[in-house]
């Protein structure tokens, strides 16, 4: 079967797992790399922030850089799949 | 891992298979050498977890990944962010690690000891705790609702549930000291962010573990996909032997089967029964296997009832399987050996050299210098990390321009255990002794009680053009 095909027939864990999971793992080693060079309580002094501690920034910071990572998975996944006229 | 395009089927044939919902798989319980091994390493790796966060030592939790105060604890060590390359170490070999023991070993991290495999281990075991073996989890399954059913399915999640939420605790009190974390989730007083983290890492816990389970495997592993990569003719397999085994067939005991011109396997589907990810060994090397080896331990149970020699299924390699001889050493073997032995060296040596301070040279932004006394003066803060676990005193010195004198407003600069200290410095030069309009400089720190802890810092002192 054609590599398109079975794409268009991932199985629904397939296609959640292609854009949540690996994208997760992007996103602990963006936050880990991240933030190992900035501290976000520096950061605060730098840019308008709302007042969080660090656990908090660490944990926005992380869903940020999953959402980031995640959306691009589901556009990746979105784009490999046929158009109408294929 | 065949993909071999099939004539025969139609489009709509494929789609119909393909979209079909993946039945439930009902692991058969097995006991034997293999299995055992298992229930060691669920036993072992989720004691380590669920225990070491409550070790104590130094008056602190012995492994703490203090994320608030950016300091990472391992037993005797204090790691900072500025040890951030020991990380990347550790994870580099791991990562080595494993394409080391693929290869000679094949999947021995899935079936033994990756956390997909221990958690849904357990949660099996719960599961035929409460719902019983594997025909009457099925016949459970099959009937309607009843009062029964909903209790026995209540149970479980009950149970599945109180580990998990467990598990999530478990999981931040690696971030969070753990008896501090317990008595606030107690009190329902733990910060938000502890809290979503408890309940985050909990939910995984139960979805992966008591749903997803195999299917994770199938087609969320990355580790599944590329394994093959690492796969020669000569790593570790579960293999049946079919030269052996077929033509299989049902017998009675004691007939002379092979006078039937049938094979060793008596085609009982035991090995399908007890498979976690629901395939046949039989149709050869699939990437599904994840290598928990339950087929061969229940297939040698078989054989032994039947009287027959054990091993039908087997660890093996490829070309045991042709017949041909097994090398254990060869070049992949040898070049991911000596990656690992070079990075392990590399990442000893390191740690060993490794200096529990460390300085940053910040020049005075206001004025590049001025002149005072005659002398050209340049202003500097010194940020002074100690990152030991005892305070200590240093001593400062100064390079790289004659008769250089520096002015502190301490004379000793003390910094305590784990703090930063910033310190303000005034260096004074003659004119005659600046080489130009820059002149490098080094600062250096070294602690009065142990000469072995001394930085040295490069900075540039800036004096008039000439």
């Amino acid at each position: 079967m054609p590599l398109i095909e079975k794409v268009r027939h991932m199985p629904v864990p397939q296609r959640i797992g292609a854009v949540l999971w690996i994208s997760f793992l992007m996103a602990i080693v963006a936050t880990g790399v991240f933030f190992s060079a900035l501290d976000p309580l520096a950061l605060q002094y730098c840019v308008t922030f709302p007042e969080v501690s660090r656990m908090g920034a660490y944990t926005i910071g992380f869903l940020l850089f999953w959402l980031l990572t995640a959306s691009s998975a589901l556009f990746a996944v979105l784009f490999v799949y046929p158009t109408k006229n294929d | 891992m065949s993909s071999e395009p099939s004539k025969a089927r139609t489009a709509g044939d494929v789609s119909t298979a393909l979209f079909e919902k993946s039945a439930k798989i009902y692991p058969r319980e097995v006991h034997g050498l293999f299995a055992w091994l298992r229930t060691s390493a669920v036993v072992l790796l989720l004691g380590l977890f669920y225990i070491v966060c409550w070790i104590p030592w130094d008056g602190r939790q012995a492994v703490l990944f203090d994320l608030p105060a950016r300091k990472f604890y391992i037993f005797g060590w204090t790691l900072w962010p500025q040890d951030f390359i020991y990380l990347t170490f550790m994870l580099m070999l791991a990562a080595f690690a494993l394409f080391f023991f693929t290869t000679i070993a094949g999947r021995l991290f899935c079936g033994y000891a990756c956390p997909q495999t221990v958690w849904t281990e357990l949660f099996l075991a719960i599961e035929r705790k409460v719902e019983g073996n594997r025909s009457r989890q099925m016949k459970l399954d099959q009937a309607p609702m009843s009062a029964r059913k909903f209790r026995i399915k209540a149970t479980k999640h009950a149970i599945w549930i109180a580990l998990s939420l467990y598990t999530g605790f478990t999981f931040v009190a690696y971030f969070v000291p753990a008896g501090e974390l317990a008595r606030s989730l107690v009190h329902f007083e733990a910060g938000p962010w502890a809290t979503f983290w408890t309940l985050f890492y909990g939910f995984a816990t139960y979805g992966n573990a008591g749903f997803m389970r195999e299917q994770v495997c199938k087609y969320m592993c990355p580790y599944a996909r590329f394994q093959s990569a690492m796969f020669d003719r000569d790593t570790l397999i579960i293999s049946y032997d079919e030269e052996r085994g077929e033509p299989r067939g049902s017998r009675k005991a004691g007939t002379d089967y092979r006078a039937a011109g049938l094979g060793d396997c008596i085609n009982c589907t035991m090995c399908v029964q007890v498979c976690p990810t629901g395939i046949d060994i039989r149709d050869g090397l699939q990437y599904e296997c994840i290598g928990c080896s339950a087929c061969i331990d229940v297939c040698d149970d078989v054989m032994q009832k039947m009287d027959y020699p054990k091993g039908l299924i087997r660890y093996t390699t490829q070309n045991a399987v042709d017949g041909k001889p097994t090398h254990i050493l060869r070049p992949r073997v040898i070049i991911y050996g000596l990656i690992l032995m070079t990075l392990t060296g590399l990442f000893i040596y390191s740690l060993a050299q490794r200096k529990p301070v460390e300085l940053d040279v910040i020049r005075d932004r206001n004025q590049l210098y001025r002149e005072t006394l005659g002398k050209i003066e340049n202003v500097y803060t010194l940020k002074i990390i100690n990152m030991d676990n005892h305070a200590h005193s240093y001593e400062l010195s100064v390079d790289g321009i004659p008769n250089v004198e520096f002015i502190l407003d301490t004379p000793r600069i003390d910094v305590d255990a784990g703090s930063v200290k910033n310190v303000p410095v005034r260096l004074r030069a003659d004119e005659a002794d600046l080489a130009g309009r820059s002149t490098p400089i080094e600062f250096s720190i070294e602690a009065s009680d142990a000469a072995e802890l001394r930085v040295t810092e490069d900075a540039k002192f800036l004096g008039p053009l000439r």
